[in-house]
């Protein structure tokens, strides 16, 4: 039996018109219907409320608000993102289930903006994570903020938007630099790799050198305690 | 409680210069070994019970540090700032934690980011920085943009990216000569 890649696909020139017609209606509905986790690290998101209530209103396009990562389709990056900051981001992002669509907002998220001097503070926002769009601005306007929507709307209508898969593809990549600013000893709850197989998107750069690091140091997950009421340890 | 008992207070230390800044504004400015004496007379029987921030100041030039203790009277409704010197090296100093309970963060913090250890503080580990390694990074000899330049990766500027959103008809809508400011000068002038 012949393996699923290496079937010949042929290109546009099928001739059926409806062959592509249940994908294209896949992302015209994945388009007009997005949500926004409300994880909001710098001082960007304070455009959000006016773009989401009722005098930009951001919900005639189909964009609203999602409180937990599992549910959202879009991570929004509304500003700086300090070192400790970008630990969190990162979980949030491995735990959104896919597609997933990565928007830096701000300044700061595309080269560090006035933070750019900054010890604490991450510069480049997609050497961590794939990023579908930035929109630029210190800080953007609203009217700003849905243009950006709006184009990330087209590309996924499209089928462009594909950040997501990228960060499967080039894990390794993604990981290493991560490691270069948690540490060696960097790991996360979520199994990417394992992911990546799940999806068939394990590329030839999916595994290298820093995930094979990440597999010697990688320790199993412990469940966390239950206790009621104080332990020992804390009575003074 | 009253203005008359903190004035009695600081007759009882000796070196201390009061500086009435404001109304409601003490600066003091005293000799370091004498502030856990002035600051049990303070809490004890001046009625300031609130030690709102530890705050410090890297003279780097003079090789000192200088360490200001805010408190607050809730009787007085006066806010005093006890500012002492301490050499940069060793960069040792007391603790006042047991005068004040919150001094333990005030002083974790100061350790983290100046480096200045106090003795008798109940815990003196890393607090807000995290994957830190480098010096402490508010003493005045850290170069922070040296540090960027060496970790961190810059993104080039490529002038692509504004043809791009001019295809599209985007852009920029008021060139920087064009902007408020510049305008308000030629006004001016």
């Amino acid at each position: 039996m012949k393996r699923l890649e290496q079937i010949p696909v042929k290109g546009e020139g099928r001739g059926n018109p409806l062959a592509r017609v249940f994908d294209e209606l896949t992302n015209f509905c994945r388009s007009r219907s997005l949500f926004i986790l409300h994880y909001c690290t710098g001082c960007g998101a304070i455009e959000l409320p006016p773009a989401m209530t009722s005098r930009f209103d951001m919900e005639r396009l189909g964009i609203q608000p999602m409180v937990t990562p599992r549910q959202a389709d879009i991570l929004l990056i509304t500003g700086y993102v300090s070192i400790k900051t970008l630990k969190r981001v990162i979980l949030t992002y491995e735990q959104m289930g896919a597609p997933k669509y990565v928007i830096g907002i701000c300044s700061c998220t595309v080269n560090g903006g006035m933070y750019w001097q900054s010890y604490a503070t991450a510069k480049r926002l997609d050497e961590y994570m794939p990023v579908d769009l930035y929109i630029a601005g210190c800080m953007p306007r609203p009217e700003a903020v849905i243009e950006g929507m709006r184009h990330l709307m087209r590309r996924i209508e499209n089928g462009e938007a594909r950040g997501w898969e990228d960060y499967y593809r080039r894990y390794d990549h993604y990981l290493g630099n991560q490691q270069a600013l948690f540490g060696d000893d960097w790991q996360t709850p979520t199994d990417v790799i394992a992911e990546a197989r799940h999806y068939g998107l394990l590329g030839e750069q999916t595994l290298g050198p820093h995930t094979e690091l990440l597999q010697q140091v990688q320790r199993p997950l412990e469940a966390l305690e239950m206790r009621l009421g104080h332990g020992p340890e804390h009575e003074s | 409680m009253s203005e008359g008992q903190l004035e009695r207070v600081l007759h009882e230390i000796e070196g201390v210069q009061v500086h009435q800044t404001r109304p409601r504004r003490t600066r003091l400015d005293l000799p370091a070994e004498t502030l856990p004496a002035l600051l049990e007379l303070l809490q004890g029987r001046a009625g300031y019970v609130h030690l709102s921030a530890i705050s410090c100041v890297d003279w780097i030039e003079e090789a000192q540090f200088e360490l200001v203790y805010h408190l607050w009277s809730y009787e007085n409704h006066n806010l005093v700032s006890a500012h002492i010197r301490i050499p940069r090296e060793p960069g040792v100093y007391l603790s006042v934690y047991d005068l004040y309970r919150p001094a333990a963060f005030f002083e974790r913090d100061i350790h983290e980011m100046f480096g200045v250890r106090f003795e008798g503080s109940p815990d003196m580990a890393p607090f807000i920085l995290t994957e830190w390694n480098g010096p402490p990074p508010m003493r005045k000899e850290f170069d922070s943009e040296a540090y960027v330049n060496e970790h961190l990766n810059f993104r080039d500027y490529q002038p692509d990216w504004l043809r791009e959103l001019e295809a599209e008809g985007g852009g920029i809508a008021i060139r920087p000569e064009e902007q408020r400011f510049s305008r308000r000068d030629e006004g001016e002038t």
